[in-house]
């Protein structure tokens, strides 16, 4: 979290940066649909650590609302980031609570989140250099922060899928290094569950 | 008659040198008055590190000048901002503009990240002491299976509990600001602002500067709202308090010298129907003013532009040896020759100087330098125009010379009309009617002694002063905690005691925050009950550390590795490599450090509302070394304490003119001082059924009435010390033209915008008023052949 909010304080505006990989064909690949949900596996490698350390959940992107990350093993432990705030539940318990009136972040980082998630490139090259490749149906880029101090902090992310964002892997500058697969994701108003809708209610 | 001319001789050698040493003044040294209203308060023997808490507090804000650029939309924000910034990068000799720096946070976060084992917020702690081994074992996995990271600063292992990124987060809140894009960036609901950081180069109360810097910024203003036409601009600083203060000053100061002197010549030219006697008064006027400025330079070395204005209403008094000696050179006997008459008119004319200096010297009883400077120059002034009348009025005016317009019969047939007192039934009727009326307004006067009556800035001032206080939640830098102790630990320890009181307030939202060092660098005592928690509590052989280590499947050897080296990460933070430490910039101003045997800091609050002060101010009670620190309070508090003791020296100033008076006039002497008694008494009614509270400065004004009236009172009283009776119009013809003008004067000054400068002007201009119609009625009582004088003035 801290560092996304890193990522959307210390960003640098593009003012006429070329980008070197075709964004436009990128986003005409995606689907974008209003809702989608899915399931996420992720597999963190920590410094100092021996095996890595791994995780599943549901993930769910509402247009215009926010985003849902819900890890349900190893823990059940659940993510919200909506306009106003993001919230995380350890279980019930709220454990974190970041108000976007006390903190001006907030915004920016929902909106870094989700365009990373949606795939969003044309919002991302505000903040990162985008480089990598487009196939026929499958597109790979690696993110690089504008910023150099935040690059040093961050490291880089690089995404691959097609209508949708496949994996994520953000290798960070301390030796954590976090990689994330996408599976089964669903469109439309179904793709949420009561409780999920719940949530963002 | 020879003597007369020597006289005269020497004192052209006396003007033609201060006419001199002004031009000088003016136009080689090219002096500038000076317009710090702090200049006008008082200085105070008192506790140097008050003083200097405040000091430190005041410079930090004094030279800044933030300025906050918004739009709806960041884009446009962020192009106005630009915009902005472009016109002050082409005047790099006024400005510094702090930049939003590049890596500045990452930074600014290795030195905490040397000790983050100490670091984290007071919830947290307590947290640590209350939260079993369950609790952080859960805090710690979440972290390590959160996505993107976490929230965290670093690699997991390096702060597993997460202690050290809240308490990076609380910090974070010290401030609503955030860098964003390379700008720094603050929002309300409506707005995004880009946030400009400026500092002076030049000196914010200089108006030499302040006339370098004004244009430059409406010149960027221009700039940023031709950029993004619907953008708004705040801009707050001293620097446009000061130039607003300035200008206005200077303005009414305009505004009152010249309505003064038009009124003069008006009423001149129609009472004497030449323009000599104008060219006369205005040369004696001119020559007090150009003398008092003259010596006052030299006495102080430099002039506010408050004493400027002051003794741009001094011209309504500085006029009357002047009036009153051409008055009786209008209607003397053309046989008497003009030295003559002025031996004649000597004595009087020596009292109503010494009133009047009298009056003016009560202002220097007060502890105000602004307002002993304006003292020293009204009494100067007044001695260098009294002196002028004295030694060229005789030479330069003689018998024949003027003749009275149709205006002076009128007016000298009118005092015929006017009821003498006499001790009978009716009189004492009055009086008692009178000393009901004015005990009851009087009774109704309120006070007022709040500094802010001393200046008046205008609303669109304020209100981006009040928008940008909200924006940023910035402290005030007039309202805060001092704390002191033997060592800077003490200090710090004493910090954190009144911090935790504090966090009640914060709490229950009378407060939104504080800033003190000891947020950055807790005291070595809090450190060391912080480590000792974590070494319990986490880092323990059965404890959540190692309950982490198993669902991670690590052993023994990592468990102690990552502890050793949290434990390296927990050598004590101490306040001098803070102070070293680049992060530590903008909070340097809350450390005083050791001065005088003792370290002191403060603590400045954020979110302080006035209604909040009450619950504030007794949280220092019991706790050692902590004192509450208002500045407003105190002033205002100093204020009404002079308002109470002039008003003594007022009284006291009474009982020296009478003394003064007994030699000459006797048992006459109450009655050339009971008209402006009665008219001060009036007044203040008069005040208190108009609602007004009464603050300093009616009463420095009834000071000065004092002076006034009492060259009223003489000049009336000086024709029965000659011969009993309303035999000659002359006095109050004099008393007229004076006090005609000196309504004109202070009139203009009750219009003056300055809260304070309006009481002084609408108290004189009452008083005045009061005192020319009440003269008349105390003079002595005879049979009155009025008609006759009145021709023989007219006529002659």
């Amino acid at each position: 979290m801290k560092t996304m909010m890193m990522i959307a304080a210390l960003a640098l505006s593009a003012a006429g940066a070329q980008a070197a990989v075709p964004v436009a064909k990128i986003q005409a690949m995606l689907a974008k649909p209003k809702v989608m949900c899915g399931r996420f596996d992720q597999s963190k490698t920590l410094a100092g650590m021996k095996k890595p350390l791994a995780a599943n959940g549901r993930f769910c992107v509402v247009q215009e609302k926010g985003v849902l990350w819900r890890t349900l093993q190893p823990f059940p432990n659940t993510l919200r980031l909506t306009k106003g705030e993001i919230v995380h539940y350890q279980g019930e318990r709220v454990a974190m609570r970041l108000d976007a009136k006390t903190e001006p972040t907030v915004r920016m980082i929902n909106q870094v989140l989700f365009s990373l998630l949606a795939g969003d490139l044309a919002q991302l090259e505000q903040l990162f250099r985008v480089d990598g490749t487009v196939g026929a149906d499958s597109w790979n880029v690696t993110l690089e922060a504008r910023e150099p101090a935040l690059a040093k902090a961050i490291g880089t992310i690089k995404l691959d899928g097609g209508a949708y964002v496949n994996n994520i892997v953000i290798s960070e500058a301390s030796g954590d290094r976090t990689s994330i697969v996408f599976s089964k994701i669903e469109a439309g108003d179904k793709a949420m569950t009561a409780d999920e809708a719940a949530l963002f209610r | 008659m020879a003597r007369g001319r020597t006289l005269a001789l020497a004192w052209l050698v006396a003007v033609a040198l201060l006419l001199g040493h002004n031009g000088y003044l003016w136009l080689v040294k090219r002096i500038v008055p000076d317009t710090d209203i702090m200049a006008l308060l008082p200085v105070q023997e008192r506790d140097p590190i008050l003083q200097r808490s405040f000091a430190h507090m005041v410079d930090a804000a004094q030279q800044r000048v933030i300025v906050l650029v918004g739009a709806a939309d960041w884009e446009d924000a962020k192009r106005a901002g630009d915009a902005y910034s472009a016109v002050l990068a082409k005047h790099p000799g006024l400005f510094d503009a702090a930049s939003a720096g590049d890596g500045v946070q990452a930074e600014w976060l290795s030195l905490f990240q040397q000790h983050r084992l100490v670091l984290m917020t007071p919830a947290q702690q307590e947290q640590l002491q209350k939260e079993g081994a369950a609790f952080w074992t859960q805090q710690a996995l979440a972290k390590l299976y959160a996505p993107f990271g976490g929230p965290k600063l670093g690699a997991w292992q390096d702060d597993p509990f997460g202690l050290f990124s809240g308490w990076v987060q609380d910090r974070a809140q010290e401030t609503p600001v955030r860098p964003r894009d390379g700008h720094l960036f603050v929002a309300d609901d409506e707005k995004q602002y880009v946030l400009l950081p400026l500092k002076l180069k030049v000196p914010a109360l200089s108006m030499t500067a302040q006339g370098q810097v004004l244009p430059v910024l409406e010149e960027a203003v221009a700039a940023a709202r031709q950029a993004a036409p619907q953008a708004r601009v705040i801009q707050a600083g001293v620097v446009l308090h000061a130039a607003n203060a300035g200008s206005q000053a200077s303005r009414e100061m305009h505004t009152i010298g010249a309505g003064s002197v038009a009124g003069i010549i008006l009423l001149t030219w129609l009472v004497f129907r030449t323009l000599k006697p104008i060219a006369l008064i205005l040369t004696s006027i001119g020559v007090g003013v150009l003398g008092a400025l003259s010596v006052c330079w030299l006495l102080f070395g430099q002039i506010h532009l408050m004493t400027l204005v002051f003794g741009a209403s001094l011209v309504g008094v500085a006029q009357d040896y002047g009036i009153y000696f051409l008055c009786n050179r209008l209607s003397a006997d053309a046989s008497l020759d003009s030295r003559a008459l002025l031996k004649k008119l000597l004595p009087g004319l020596a009292l109503t100087l010494l009133a009047a200096v009298i009056g003016y010297m009560g202002l220097a009883f007060t502890p105000f330098p602004g307002l002993r400077q304006m003292a020293v120059f009204s009494a100067l002034g007044l001695i260098f125009a009294w002196l002028t009348v004295i030694c060229w009025f005789p030479q330069l005016i003689g018998p024949r010379s003027l003749k009275g317009g149709s205006l002076v019969h009128r007016y000298g047939a009118a005092l015929a009309h006017w009821p003498l007192l006499r001790a009978n039934a009716g009189t004492w009727i009055a009086v008692a009617v009178f000393g009901v009326a004015a005990a009851f307004g009087i009774a109704k006067l309120g006070a007022n002694d709040d500094i802010r009556l001393l200046q008046n800035p205008p609303k669109h001032l304020v209100d981006d002063q009040i928008k940008l206080g909200k924006l940023l939640d910035a402290p005030t830098p007039v309202q805060f905690f001092l704390v002191r102790g033997d060592s800077a630990e003490t200090v710090l320890q004493r910090e954190e005691a009144l911090k935790s009181r504090l966090d009640g307030l914060i709490a229950a939202g009378q407060l939104s925050g504080y800033q003190a060092v000891s947020n950055w660098v807790p005291s070595a005592r809090t450190q060391q009950e912080r480590r000792a928690l974590v070494d319990l509590k986490l880092l323990g052989h059965e404890g959540p550390l190692a309950a982490v280590a198993q669902q991670a499947g690590e052993d023994a050897a990592w468990v102690k590795a990552t502890a050793d080296a949290l434990r390296a990460a927990g050598t004590p933070l101490g306040i001098d490599a803070f102070m070293a430490a680049p992060a530590s910039e903008p909070w340097r101003h809350l450390w005083l450090g050791k001065e005088h045997g003792e370290f002191a800091s403060i603590v400045a609050l954020r979110g302080l509302s006035m209604a909040a002060v009450p619950q504030v101010r007794p949280l220092a009670d019991g706790l050692a070394g902590v004192q509450w620190v208002d500045k407003v309070a105190e002033i205002s508090s100093v204020l009404g304490r002079y308002r109470v003791n002039m008003g003594f020296v007022v009284l006291a100033a009474y009982c020296v003119v009478f003394v003064l008076l007994l030699p000459r006039y006797r048992g006459r002497a109450w009655r050339v001082i009971a008209p402006t008694a009665l008219a001060s008494v009036a007044t203040l009614a008069i005040l208190g059924y108009a609602g007004q509270n009464l603050q300093l400065f009616h009463v420095l004004a009834l000071m000065l009435l004092l002076g006034v009236g009492v060259d009223y009172g003489i000049f009336m009283q000086e024709e029965s010390v000659k011969s009993a009776g309303r035999k000659d119009a002359t006095p109050w013809l004099a008393v007229g033209l004076s006090a005609a003008n000196t309504l004109l004067a202070f009139g203009l000054l009750g219009l003056s915008n300055t809260p304070a400068l309006q009481a002084f002007g609408l108290t004189m201009l009452l008083g005045t008023l009061l005192v020319w119609l009440a003269v008349p009625c105390f003079g002595v009582s005879t049979n009155i052949k009025e008609k006759a004088n009145a021709d023989a003035i007219g006529i002659s």
